[in-house]
């Protein structure tokens, strides 16, 4: 809408009113004046703010009004009608009058005069519906699943599954076709990327591009579904998600021993394709399921992964911080609310109130949060020798809500809870049962999270799913499905992929596989129209083509591995710490015995088990956005900036790498150049070279032997085309 | 007050559109975060979301501030472990009256780390008036006493903190708990870098270490990791990665970058809709000009010999000191935003953490440092350049004014009251702000908490503390959260 078109509006209703007779139908209290104190008024003037003394939330507490005096009255009288016509309420903000616009002076004068009727026991609530400030109960994202049927379009031909109907509707509306199916070569590499995080070999290429079988394109994706890697790929999103590190922060940043577990459990569980709600709730409290064994206690390091500061200024105070970065962790991973911001006061944004904020912090309040132990339960209490959590008994303290979250201002005490924003699901926690060594909390906690009728899990964890395929999810606020959210592009085709997740019995590979098999995956990054396009939908919100994408810090330090010849595919066990420079350890305050060493095979291994220490991450994987550790990171940034290319051109890894890439190359292709040049694209990019690329390239030897003749290394022009060929934009985006 | 220029409205800070605000939030769109394919096309259809502008500029690219003010870039020199205040810029005379008595029992405190209980103790060197204001400056600092009309020495400082790890982070970023954006951030956030050949936001250790809880104390939080502070080394390469193996000659990496460019222009033409791709082409062409921008703002042949001396390069105990000075004032003149230098690293004694002995610790880090602040003023001065630098001096605490035993030459670590000071870029000089107790130990006269200390910063950078924001996660993220006052009685 221009601007100015709102105040167009408004002047319109105001006309109408004026002739609009004052004898006309009364406001209709539900339709017209509840909204409108919700919208304008409520803010302040609630039960829990109740500025001026004033409360509007029912007849009597607004007829007894505030401060000044009764708030309703008769028109003349009324002081509610006085303030608002005045423009004095609601009032200025930065200076600037929000005055109401006329036609809503008027209804309140209409419904005033009329006698101020309100329903019999009529209690208004701020969050009872969504406004222009924040959200209320009625907020999409809150709402049930809607089975929306498959929409029909014309063009059936691009119609592989479900997935396309909605997409290509939306297209069809905007009178735009999709790209062209992407060129085999092109699927296989965004296939393995995608699924594995690596590149495919030249044999696993040439395979599926000789496969001219209407199920090749299927096999294929089946085929990575099973390949072990696979966990490798998707569990360092999850990782990024539960603020994974494995130390502690801070001044002695302790290594958390056996959290590596936890990271081989996740990466397992993606393998065994493992439901997800079984996946939530071993998280949550793989110490009270019935099925508790070692593996169930390792899942509940999840809650242990944050940091945690052994020298806290205020040790009564940091268990509120450590119940923040619990409650955070796990609202943001698997509902996708901000629930932390309650901590001190009502959300500003989501019908989300702070004794919803205590009610969650209640589920993790019963455990070992104190100061002992690197913060948590050891060994011995929780039966195994892993990095897990548990409660301390079956009883827990009271935990009482605090007044602006300050501890001395502790007010009544909440009992644990739901989120009071899915009333559908709200009811009574049960007792821990008898004998239990737990208070049963978590376990209901998860078991809610995983309700099939919980609104947001499934959408949640679809938006995650599409957001990994495509670069972008179909809400691009992973983590806040919130009011201040991003929109869905596509709000019809989330839900049919959350109902699908519940009704495929929330197993991730199937998701997977619908997603890929469509025709919307298939596309090509390349459009014909592009420029016309972009001109209409640069952000490709509605699908037209696919996104070509950076690869990020793990999937390019792997696929230089794989190029080199040299990943170690070793699978699980104790993290390795790579080659970290002198230079790139001066930042620390212990510099001699901050970091460990690991044989060379070690720091051949893929990037997941690389340690990640809260004090010094590696700068190659923080150079490529590797993310922060210590808040739930639902998207990495994906910058292109100079000193990624420093890297690339410069660090010593991708010279160890380029070395010994030539030397692979040099043992496979020979003396000849020309051989040496398609051995080499072949490695690195899985093509054949073109004309003038082969001569630029053997052009590049040549000039290149001339610079080195003096040193004694053996391969040096070879290894300098090697190193450029890493370097490549085509090696670093993924099309 | 200084009056705002192009105000901003309230809800997206930083002249920034609706779209980059929703942008933000998630920390990015992965497809579209491609800061600088932004910066050089139509940013988003007119279609799915009509709002939805163009970005301007690359996220380091200069931008204005809230309002105009003097100073464009800032030097911090961060002394880390916490010197004494009673001891340095905060005279306390009545603590000769009460040596060898206790602090009265009134007077609440944390014994950080459970040290040993002392008595109160004067200042181990005697202070002096300087300049016109005469100011009163200790004999750990003779030097930087001659510049005394150009400080703001403020008395009442406070923190959240007596512990090392947890204070260190909080004079950084505000919190004491790591994963926030450090002061620099906030700073090439809001006002770009005006050298795009050099990173906006450099930090030179001591040499003998980090600061406790390491990279924290630089890093971007949940802003994009461009926004992060780069390590520079005083010699040679300072940055990481500016040099490959030695083999690897300027004339053999300059035709692997023609190689490069062309197998990738060959690239870029059969797709469409190649702007990353064009923008990280570009960016080879950048990173090969930082490959020889960066290592000459390190080389000092061609720093006249005066000044050489005058920072105390080539001799001990300035060397380290001196030259990290003359390379921020180097950095500064080449249009870096935000340089911060440490005096300390490691741990205890070899930081300004002097539980052993004042006199020992502070007589060993301030003779490695008066001169070359001495040098650094003189200099930013005589260049014209002082106007338009702010140069902060802090720790980030404190030390007690009582012992730690009796007779005990050492003091503990004190977040209740603490000095810091100002100089050059709008900052008013020859005055103090603020005081403590009688006996030096907590902050009671305006008060300034270190959130007062960061919104002072940002003030005379020309940011409005309150509108300088970044969305992450469903909340307006600032420096100073929903606190801070600026201290305007020591702006000009």
């Amino acid at each position: 809408m221009r601007p100015g078109s709102l105040e167009i509006v408004a002047l319109l209703l105001s006309f109408s009113g004026i002739f609009t007779s004052p004898l006309s139908a009364e406001p209709d209290f539900e339709k017209e004046i509840a909204p409108l104190l919700v919208k304008r008024c409520l803010e302040c003037h609630s039960p829990s703010e109740k500025k001026g003394d004033l409360d509007l939330s029912t007849y009597q507490s607004a007829s007894a009004g505030g401060e000044s005096g009764p708030a309703l009255g008769k028109p003349g009288k009324s002081l509610l009608l006085k303030r608002i016509s005045s423009g004095e309420m609601p009032p200025k903000l930065q200076g600037k009058s929000r005055k109401l616009p006329e036609n809503e002076i008027a209804l309140l004068r209409e419904w005033i005069a009329a006698g101020a009727k309100w329903p019999k026991d009529r209690t208004l609530s701020l969050y009872e519906r969504t406004t222009e400030k924040r959200g209320g109960l009625d907020w999409w994202s809150l709402q049930p699943l809607k089975e929306t049927p498959v929409p029909e379009v014309k063009n059936t031909e691009w119609i592989a599954n479900p997935i396309d109907t909605f997409i290509y509707r939306r297209l069809e509306k905007n009178s735009l076709q999709p790209a062209p199916r992407a060129g085999k070569r092109t699927l296989v590499r965004r296939a393995f990327f995608d699924l594995l995080g690596l590149p495919p070999t030249r044999e696993q290429l040439d395979a599926f591009i000789k496969d001219d079988s209407p199920g090749a394109w299927e096999k294929l994706i089946d085929s990575l579904l099973e390949s072990k890697h696979y966990g490798e790929r998707w569990a360092r999103y999850w990782l990024d998600l539960v603020r994974f590190a494995e130390t502690c922060g801070y001044e002695r940043d302790q290594l958390k021993p056996n959290i590596w577990k936890y990271r081989d459990w996740v990466i397992n569980a993606l393998n065994k394709d493992m439901p997800y709600d079984r996946f939530v709730i071993d998280q949550l409290a793989g110490d009270e399921v019935s099925h508790r064994d070692e593996q169930s206690v390792i899942a509940t390091g999840m809650l242990r992964a944050g940091t945690w500061n052994d020298e806290p200024n205020d040790a009564a105070d940091y268990v509120y911080t450590r119940l923040e970065d619990m409650v955070h962790t796990t609202t943001s991973a698997f509902v996708g609310l901000t629930v932390k911001c309650a901590r001190c006061h009502d959300h500003k944004f989501d019908p989300i109130r702070q004794t919803d904020y205590y009610r969650t912090a209640s589920f993790f309040w019963a455990g070992y949060i104190g100061q002992a132990n690197l913060g948590g339960p050891n060994a011995s209490q929780l039966g195994f020798n892993v990095f897990g959590w548990t409660d301390k008994g079956p009883k827990a303290q009271p935990l009482h809500l605090l007044v602006k979250g300050d501890r001395h201002r502790a007010a009544q005490v909440v009992e644990p809870g739901f989120l009071s924003a899915v009333p559908a699901l709200e009811k009574s926690l049960q007792p821990p049962p008898p004998g239990s060594k737990t208070t049963h909390r978590r376990l209901q906690l998860a078991r809610w999270i995983t309700h099939p009728e919980n609104p947001l899990t499934a959408r949640v964890l679809v938006n995650r799913l599409w957001q990994h395929h495509f670069g972008e999810g179909i809400v691009r606020t992973p983590n806040n499905f919130g009011f201040k959210s991003d929109p869905p592009s596509h709000p019809e085709l989330l839900d049919w992929l959350a109902s699908e997740a519940v009704r495929g019995g929330w197993k991730l590979k199937r998701l997977h596989k619908l997603i890929m098999m469509s025709s919307t995956y298939r596309q090509s990054s390349t459009h014909p129209s592009h420029d016309e396009y972009a001109g209409r939908d640069y952000a490709n919100r509605l699908i037209w083509r696919f996104n070509r994408r950076r690869l990020d810090a793990e999937a390019l330090r792997d696929s230089i591995l794989t190029a080199s010849g040299r990943l170690n595919k070793k699978m699980g066990g104790p993290s390795f710490f790579p080659r970290m420079s002198p230079e790139a350890l001066e930042g620390l305050s212990r510099k001699a015995t901050a970091w460990g060493s690991s044989p060379p095979e070690e720091r051949s291994r893929r990037s997941i088990y690389m340690m990640s220490k809260r004090s010094r991450l590696l700068p190659l994987m923080t150079t490529f956005d590797f993310c922060d550790t210590t808040l739930s990171c639902g998207q990495r940034d994906v910058s292109l900036v100079p000193t990624q290319a420093l890297a690339l051109l410069n660090n010593h890894f991708v010279h160890e790498q380029s070395r010994a890439m030539a030397e692979r190359v040099a043992a496979e292709a020979g003396k000849e150049q020309d051989n040496q040049v398609r051995t080499a694209w072949q490695i690195a990019l899985g093509r054949s070279p073109t004309e003038v690329e082969l001569m630029a390239a053997t052009a590049h030897l040549e000039s290149q032997a001339m610079h080195f003749k003096e040193q004694e290394q053996e391969n040096l022009p070879l290894t300098s085309l090697c190193h450029v060929l890493l370097n490549t934009n085509e090696f670093i985006f993924i099309d | 007050m200084p009056k705002k220029q192009n105000q901003h409205p309230i809800l997206y800070p930083c002249g920034q559109t609706r779209r980059e605000f929703t942008w933000e939030m998630g920390g990015g769109f992965a497809g579209t975060a491609l800061t600088w394919l932004l910066a050089q096309e139509g940013f988003f259809s007119s279609n799915a979301h009509a709002e939805e502008k163009k970005r301007p500029g690359s996220p380091l690219s200069p931008k204005k501030p809230h309002f105009a003010a003097k100073a464009k870039s800032c030097i911090f020199l961060m002394m880390n472990g916490g010197p004494s205040q009673v001891d340095t810029f905060d005279y306390k005379p009545e603590l000769r009256k009460y040596a060898g008595q206790s602090l009265p029992p009134d007077k609440k405190f944390i014994n950080s780390g459970g040290r040993k209980m002392g008595f109160l103790t004067p200042n181990w060197r005697p202070f002096k008036p300087g300049g016109k204001s005469g100011l009163l400056v200790s004999d750990y600092f003779p030097r930087v006493r001659e510049h005394a009309d150009k400080l703001a020495v403020i008395k009442s400082c406070h923190t959240d903190s007596h512990a090392h790890g947890s204070a260190l982070v909080a004079m950084n970023t505000g919190s004491t708990f790591i994963g926030r954006p450090s002061l620099g951030s906030w700073m090439v956030y809001g006002m770009g870098t005006e050298n795009q050949n050099l990173p906006g936001y450099v930090v030179m250790m001591d040499k003998r270490g980090g600061p406790i809880s390491g990279q924290p104390n630089y890093s971007a939080g949940f802003m994009p990791s461009t926004y992060q502070g780069t390590l520079f080394r005083p010699s040679g390469n300072p940055i990481l990665d500016l040099e490959g193996p030695e083999y690897m000659q300027q004339a053999s990496q300059r035709e692997q970058l023609d190689l490069l460019a062309r197998l990738n222009r060959e690239h870029l033409k059969k797709r469409s809709g190649g702007s990353d791709l064009a923008a990280r082409i570009d960016s080879y062409e950048l990173a090969y000009r930082m490959q020889a921008e960066a290592p000459k703002t390190v080389d000092l042949t061609g720093e006249k010999k005066k000044t050489l001396e005058a920072y105390g390069v080539g001799r001990k105990p300035t060397d380290e000191f001196g030259r990290n000075c003359l390379i921020a004032r180097r950095l500064v003149e080449r249009g870096v935003r935000f340089v911060q230098l440490y005096s300390g690293g490691g741990h205890l004694e070899e930081t300004w953490d002097a539980h052993e002995s004042i006199e020992k610790n502070h007589g060993r880090h301030g003779a490695e440092i008066d001169q070359p602040i001495d040098a650094l003023l003189t200099d930013l001065e005589q260049r014209g350049l002082l106007e338009s630098t702010l140069v902060v001096w802090a720790g980030e605490f404190g030390r007690m004014p009582f012992s730690e035993g009796k007779n005990a030459p050492g003091r503990n670590h004190n977040p209740y009251g603490f000095t810091i000071w100002m100089a050059g870029g709008g900052v008013k000089g020859g005055i103090d702000y603020g005081e403590t107790d009688d006996f030096g130990f907590e902050a009671v006269t305006d008060r300034v908490h270190l959130h007062d200390i960061h919104a002072t910063i940002l003030h005379l950078m020309g940011l409005d503390h309150e509108l300088l924001s970044y969305f992450h996660q469903g909340r307006k993220e600032s420096l100073t959260d929903v606190h801070g006052r600026v201290i305007r009685d020591i702006c000009s």
